[in-house]
């Protein structure tokens, strides 16, 4: 069923918790997994189910999603018809609402309306899985449903399967109805609409808090979990870097990792993450941390525990060591010293 | 450089049949290098970085992988409105249809394809060999010269000069005779096989050549003597760095190796040269709690957990538990299975070592194994007997 879906991604939302990864990008371009960012996997997940109009609706920090996803040529979605949409949020006032604000969709609702596509697939921008929409569809239109909400273990992962003459519907009937986004509509007993669950079997993982997103990058390390993820024929697709192979010095240890390229490695690494083009010095040990790209650690440093945003540059000899309940994080570009720790 | 003053012709249709089995469905500019790379990958982002936009490729052995490798040469950045990359292969005329027989004739078989762009200069150069070179400079001199032909230069050993072409250069730099593989050099400046013509000069030099029946329309053999018989300027540009032609087996091994070398020359991590290839959409790579990864260059989409020392890991290369990997070169999606050992051997795309094969050179030997699925199936028929 080719091209009978259009990809709805409501890249607005915001949580406080992640506030030091935030200042400078929205959670859609939250860099997870050694060399995505958030939004690859949704994306992914509706360029491999044949979408090929997505629509995203960010809101805040924009600037790194937008220069992330460029034209969409890395996700095949610079398209001569359909292809990739941005549809930024009119005014900044922190909204309320659920996944999918109804509000903020009625601010382009020519969109929809212009789509030929029966079907809309709505999606939250945080939830890291690799789901094929095509058998959600399938089953949508065999049961007869007039929204199916996707769930994983019984509970709902803020991704809805809709006509999208009924989402115009929604949107333009909101203040009568008093819904103002999906799950409004699909908690309402009295909706009148018939309301289906798909339950989604594989990695599911939610990133709406530090303490998730530092647990999902520790649960990647385990191949099985990493096997359902990363799928040779649903591949996740992110934005192109050229960088060379990552190089491991005689010196490299390294132990239960997820390793991107351009990294040189010269020191010791267990249970991490590194994103592209880390430098790890000489002697120095990194255990339980994500490191994220291009970040430098010098030589004999201790790193436990700790998430390193991009572009940080640890001098040598500097110990950090977190709690894995809340883990140390150093913010983009920031300078650390052995002295200013003591 | 102003646009369409220098176009770049870039012969890739060479067989390399000294690689063996490695270019049995691929033309040699097509052959994996370097962990993520195919050897024309080189060349090309060589012409991106030198801000050549104008690329004609010409292709004619086994050319289906390095067609759709190159695609409409986006990986580069050499999709442009003007210019560009186009693929040229030998084709039919009303009259007759003809192979490239030659480098030159190649070149000369394409001359409308020049036509269209009316360059000023033309850069001839080969897919066949690893190094990285800023054109732009080399065009710099051959206009500050006032040379017909620029040839691009490289000092060799004397040891090793009687297997290159060498040009023999007075005390300017100017090029007074050509010696292919001569028994005794006098001279150990040995050709890089890269050109830069005045288009006039290239033009009418072809229609010379290829109106010569004797001759073999060779640059090297047959066009660069001719231009020095008619007095033609010829410069000699010394490069310095690191350049190799990996035409055999073991060269390419060693190219290879060359790049875990601690002191190695080619830097891939130079952020302002970056090489440029298709990217082949894996995840990170996976190092798990039982692996051990040392000095080597390992790609994405790996999955290790076996013993990893002095090698090179392209994409998707799987390393199973109690496998042992060394000073070994192992090329996308391969499968090294479980306590399986492999020393000092190249094992092409898609093979599968299976478990506990033993793979190793006869000691002292220094032959490189060419681990493909024959010499596996002769193996393991030893092992029976």
């Amino acid at each position: 069923m080719k091209n009978t879906m259009l990809g709805v991604i409501d890249a607005t939302s915001y949580y406080d918790s992640l506030e030091d990864l935030l200042l400078h990008r929205s959670l859609a371009a939250l860099p997870i997994a050694g060399r995505y960012r958030l939004i690859d996997f949704v994306l992914s997940n509706m360029v491999n189910s044949d979408i090929g109009s997505v629509a995203i609706f960010p809101k805040f920090q924009y600037r790194s999603l937008m220069d992330h996803l460029g034209s969409g040529k890395n996700w095949d979605l610079n398209r001569k018809r359909d292809g990739l949409f941005f549809f930024p949020a009119p005014g900044l006032e922190a909204s309320e609402e659920g996944v999918g604000s109804f509000n903020h969709f009625a601010h382009h609702l020519d969109y929809f309306k212009r789509s030929t596509q029966e079907y809309a697939l709505i999606s939250n921008c945080f939830t890291l899985c690799n789901i094929d929409y095509q058998p959600v569809l399938e089953r949508h239109m065999r049961i007869g449903c007039d929204i199916t909400e996707m769930r994983h273990n019984g509970n709902s992962i803020d991704m809805y399967l809709v006509k999208t003459n009924t989402l115009i519907d929604l949107i333009q009937k909101r203040r009568e109805t008093g819904y103002t986004c999906m799950q409004d509509v699909v908690e309402d007993m009295d909706s009148g609409f018939k309301v289906c669950g798909y339950e989604h079997d594989g990695f599911v993982q939610t990133i709406d808090c530090i303490e998730e997103y530092y647990d999902a990058s520790m649960k990647l390390m385990n191949l099985s979990y990493w096997k359902e993820l990363f799928k040779k024929d649903m591949p996740i697709y992110t934005k192109v870097k050229d960088e060379p192979p990552t190089r491991y010095t005689s010196a490299a240890s390294v132990k239960n990792s997820i390793i991107a390229n351009g990294c040189f490695i010269e020191g010791q690494v267990k249970n991490s993450t590194m994103f592209r083009a880390v430098k790890v010095g000489k002697n120095t040990t990194i255990s339980s941390s994500i490191i994220m790209q291009k970040s430098q650690i010098g030589d004999n440093c201790v790193l436990e525990n700790v998430i390193l945003d991009k572009d940080v540059k640890i001098e040598d000899g500097v110990k950090l060591i977190g709690n894995p309940n809340n883990p140390i994080v150093i913010r983009k570009g920031m300078i650390q010293g052995a002295l200013m720790n003591s | 450089m102003g646009k369409g003053r220098c176009v770049a012709m870039l012969l890739a249709g060479g067989k390399g049949s000294r690689l063996s089995s490695l270019t049995k469905s691929l033309a040699k500019p097509a052959v994996p290098f370097g962990g993520k790379y195919r050897i024309i990958d080189f060349t090309l982002s060589n012409c991106t970085n030198s801000g050549i936009d104008t690329v004609g490729v010409l292709t004619q052995y086994q050319p289906l992988v390095l067609n759709s490798y190159i695609g409409i040469g986006s990986a580069w950045d050499l999709d442009r409105k003007n210019g560009g990359v186009t693929v040229l292969p030998p084709y039919a005329e009303s009259s007759e249809m003809r192979w490239y027989t030659g480098t030159a004739s190649a070149i000369y078989q394409n001359m409308n394809y020049l036509e269209q762009y009316d360059p000023e200069y033309v850069l001839i150069l080969s897919g066949d060999h690893i190094y990285k070179m800023d054109y732009s400079k080399m065009l710099d001199y051959h206009i500050e010269k006032k040379a017909d032909v620029s040839i691009s230069v490289i000092e060799v050993g004397w040891d090793e000069a009687s297997r290159f072409g060498l040009m023999n250069t007075n005390e300017e730099m100017r090029i007074t005779e050509f010696e292919e593989k001569p028994a005794f050099p006098k001279s150990n400046l040995a050709s890089m096989g890269i050109y830069i013509f005045n288009y006039s000069v290239l033009k009418d030099y072809l229609e010379m050549d290829e109106r010569n029946p004797d001759s073999s329309h060779d640059f090297g053999k047959d066009v660069i003597p001719l231009l020095l018989d008619e007095k033609k300027k010829l410069m000699a540009y010394p490069f310095k760095g690191y350049w190799k032609d990996v035409g055999t087996v073991k060269s390419l091994w060693e190219a290879n190796m060359d790049l875990i070398d601690e002191e190695n020359e080619l830097n891939l991590f130079d952020h302002d040269w970056r090489v440029y290839s298709v990217n082949p959409n894996e995840p990170p790579q996976y190092i798990s709690e039982e692996a051990s990864v040392e000095g080597s260059l390992v790609n994405e989409g790996c999955t290790i957990e076996g013993t990893i020392r002095k090698s090179v890991l392209f994409q998707g290369t799987t390393v199973k538990k109690g496998a042992h990997v060394s000073r070994s070169v192992i090329m996308p999606d391969a499968v090294i299975g479980e306590n399986a050992y492999i020393e000092q051997a190249i094992v092409p795309s898609n093979v599968k070592v299976p478990s506990g094969l033993c793979i190793m050179p006869e000691e002292g030997s220094d032959e490189i194994i060419l681990v493909t699925e024959s010499f596996i199936e002769t193996l393991l028929e030893q092992e029976k007997v």
